[in-house]
């Protein structure tokens, strides 16, 4: 019993636990950033490290050092608890996610809805972050993220429900495993699908052209305007989280997720599948203008919903699973 | 219906001005300006300095145009003395002045971008902006302040080799504009963030007085370097380019256009260089008169007027910059805007606040006026 809730504890704090996933975050948010600086024709990190590959942990490091300031303004209980909140609940996310071949460190049937529900709430507590801040820019950056909700949630969950029905299962474990056998990759039987979760998917993460939330030069730097320090180190964490979050959740629906291949080891698949959807949101980012939020959201009514609800009911007739 | 400051500190504006909205929901139904954030004596500065001393001073009231505000204050200069540059130097301030329009149309390009959002293209057209930067330095040793421009002609000459590198640079310009409007014109965000933001009716643009870019993007055809030429605009062909659209995306595409105008301009310049000396001498002190000159800067119609009064100061020193021309304009195609879209209707005139602001005091209670002596002016802003 002992050694079982030892296990546990390692698998859940260590690896592929907390540790591994925060190693990875600050390794994908290089990654991330090293290759948008080459779509745009520039460096990008270049001197902490081998190719400045420790600089987003050099930055963690030194915002952790920096001033922490709170608004006279702000409700002090949002302001502290939020980033703390945006933080923690990709990494919560994560756990349900098979990340080493074998099943996840919490897997549970329906941990599907639970990784929907959590990624709702992140979008609450980035609307509350900004409410809490009190700050003109702010506040109208949280609405933003929440208006902006109102129009990718619901293709987002019609997206993730696609792979469970032709799995016919809600735990995310079992749909991997569904895939391995036979290598039928969700991708390949709905294309529709895994696109529709892309494209939302840069929505949640605030990336052009959705970074609605945080346009630059809007809204400085949106809901997270007043946050500095402490604060702000776990709130770029939580970001970098939540791309991981992303990946991982592309590349276990649609591309197989940690299956062995050959002789890889199913961490080994896991991880180069997540760093091609990194490097693939990464030149979507790229490669567009920012869109406005009026049109954000009545184009995903328009064009994504309708795509979304045409997915699931092809998988309900049977293309596709 | 609520108030919205915009300025003097946003991250949209490089420069502190401050813009009032009344806004209703997400649409904007009144503007109120408020200019004079960066007001610096400019003006006076003139009239304590000498004319050769000013040359320096003209240089600097822009640090994008600062080679149409020598061109304009030489010119001045030049009409108040009687005497005219060398044909050659007439040519030279051509290709400087269109290498300067080059530079300062990508510039603004690249800011168009990153106020929608679109930071690679930001990245892309100012990587490029490189090039005619480099063609700047090399004719004139300065990247930014070129000193080109001298009263009676210009300082340095362009030897042949250097007419043979500005060609190859100007191949490499054209051939990336080609592809930057091709992408604009296709790029389905960029349309929708461009097409139909910011209209200004092409009798608005006529009544408030738009100049520029501005101007031309509402269909109207005026451009100084047709109208009233100077330099060697009368000996070369070149088209005024227009669009109908008014928007955003009638400036983006005007200025787009006017660059691959511009490097046919200079190649046309290069080519039909007279031979002979780049400037004659003048006298110090300048003949007591007023005078009027007009050049097109890039932001569009720039106006210097000088009075003399027989020394080497001028007496009165006025400078009419193209943004301010603009301000009731912009103020007139942000009414009914989204919020959102404020930034790049702000940035589409491409303004240059620092350049604008000049002051007077006026009494409201008995509409007295007056304006303060550079003695005052120091008082005030270095405290001794």
């Amino acid at each position: 019993m002992t050694e079982h809730l030892l296990t546990l504890a390692l698998r859940v704090l260590i690896y592929p636990g907390a540790l591994f996933l925060i190693f990875l975050a600050f390794l994908y948010e290089w990654v991330d950033r090293k290759f948008l600086a080459r779509v745009q024709n520039r460096y990008g990190p270049l001197y902490t490290g081998p190719s400045g590959i420790l600089q987003p942990f050099a930055d963690f490091l030194k915002l952790l050092s920096k001033e922490d300031i709170i608004p006279a303004a702000a409700d002090r209980l949002l302001f502290n608890l939020t980033p703390i909140a945006y933080s923690t609940l990709p990494l919560v996310a994560l756990l349900v996610i098979p990340i080493d071949g074998g099943e996840a460190v919490l897997a549970f049937d329906g941990d599907l809805i639970f990784v929907m529900f959590l990624l709702t709430l992140i979008v609450v507590t980035v609307f509350l972050a900004g409410l809490g801040s009190m700050s003109r820019f702010s506040i109208i950056g949280g609405v933003r993220a929440a208006l902006q909700m109102l129009g990718y949630e619901i293709p987002m969950g019609l997206a993730l429900i696609g792979p469970a029905v032709a799995a016919g299962s809600l735990s995310i474990t079992d749909i991997v495993r569904w895939q391995s056998t036979g290598l039928r990759w969700l991708i390949l039987l709905q294309p529709l699908g895994f696109a529709i979760l892309v494209c939302c998917m840069l929505a949640e993460l605030e990336y052009v052209p959705f970074d609605i939330p945080e346009a630059e030069t809007e809204i400085v730097a949106g809901w997270r305007t007043e946050f500095s320090g402490r604060k702000l180190a776990l709130i770029r964490l939580g970001k970098d989280l939540e791309v991981v979050l992303a990946s991982a959740l592309l590349a276990s629906l649609y591309l197989g997720g940690a299956q062995p291949l050959y002789s890889l080891p199913g961490s080994i698949t896991f991880l180069i599948k997540t760093v091609l959807v990194v490097l693939l949101f990464t030149f979507l980012r790229g490669v567009f203008a920012r869109f406005r939020i009026d049109q954000m959201v009545s184009g995903m009514w328009r064009y994504m919903v309708p795509l979304a609800i045409l997915q699931v009911i092809l998988v309900e007739f049977g293309v596709g699973r | 219906m609520i108030k919205v400051p915009f300025g003097p500190q946003h991250p949209a504006l490089k420069e502190p001005e401050n813009f009032t909205f009344e806004i209703d929901g997400d649409i904007v139904v009144a503007v109120k300006p408020r200019i004079g954030y960066n007001h610096r004596g400019i003006e006076k500065a003139f009239e304590q300095r000498t004319y050769i001393q000013n040359l320096y001073l003209a240089e600097r009231i822009c640090g994008i145009c600062s080679d149409a505000h020598t061109t304009c204050y030489t010119q001045a200069v030049e009409s108040l003395l009687g005497v005219e540059a060398p044909p050659r130097a007439r040519y030279i301030r051509v290709i400087v002045a269109e290498l300067e329009r080059i530079h300062s149309h990508s510039l603004w390009l690249g800011i168009a971008a990153h106020e929608i959002g679109f930071d690679t293209l930001f990245f892309y057209y100012w990587r490029d902006r490189e090039v005619v930067m480099d063609l700047l330095e090399s004719i004139s040793g300065n990247r930014v302040h070129y000193a080109m421009n001298t009263i009676g002609g210009v300082r340095r000459d362009i030897s042949p080799e250097k007419v043979s590198m500005i060609k190859k640079g100007l191949d490499f310009l054209e051939e990336r504009m080609k592809r930057y409007i091709e992408m604009m014109k296709t790029d389905q965000t960029v349309l929708k963030r461009t097409e139909g933001v910011g209209v200004l009716k092409r009798r608005d643009a006529i009544d408030l007085c738009a100049v520029g870019p501005t101007l031309r993007a509402s269909g109207v055809k005026n451009d100084v370097r047709a109208d009233d030429p100077y330099a060697a605009y009368d000996e070369i062909p070149f088209n005024v380019v227009t669009h109908d659209g008014g928007d955003v995306l009638s400036r983006i595409l005007v200025r787009c256009e006017e660059i691959l105008e511009s490097i046919e301009i200079t190649r046309y310049a290069l080519d039909h260089m007279p031979e002979g000396m780049t400037r004659v001498r003048v006298p110090m002190a300048v003949p007591p008169g007023e005078t009027v000159s007009r050049v097109e800067a890039p932001r569009g119609e720039l106006i210097h007027y000088a009075k003399s009064n027989g020394t080497a100061r001028p007496e009165r020193y006025k400078v009419r910059s193209p943004t301010l021309g603009n301000i009731p304009a912009l103020c007139k195609m942000l009414i009914g805007c989204h919020v959102a879209d404020i930034p790049i209707i702000l940035a589409g005139i491409d303004p240059c606040f620092a350049c604008m602001d000049r002051m007077t005091f006026i009494d409201l209670r008995n509409g007295d006026e007056w304006v303060w002596t550079m003695q005052e002016l120091r008082r005030r802003y270095r405290n001794d």
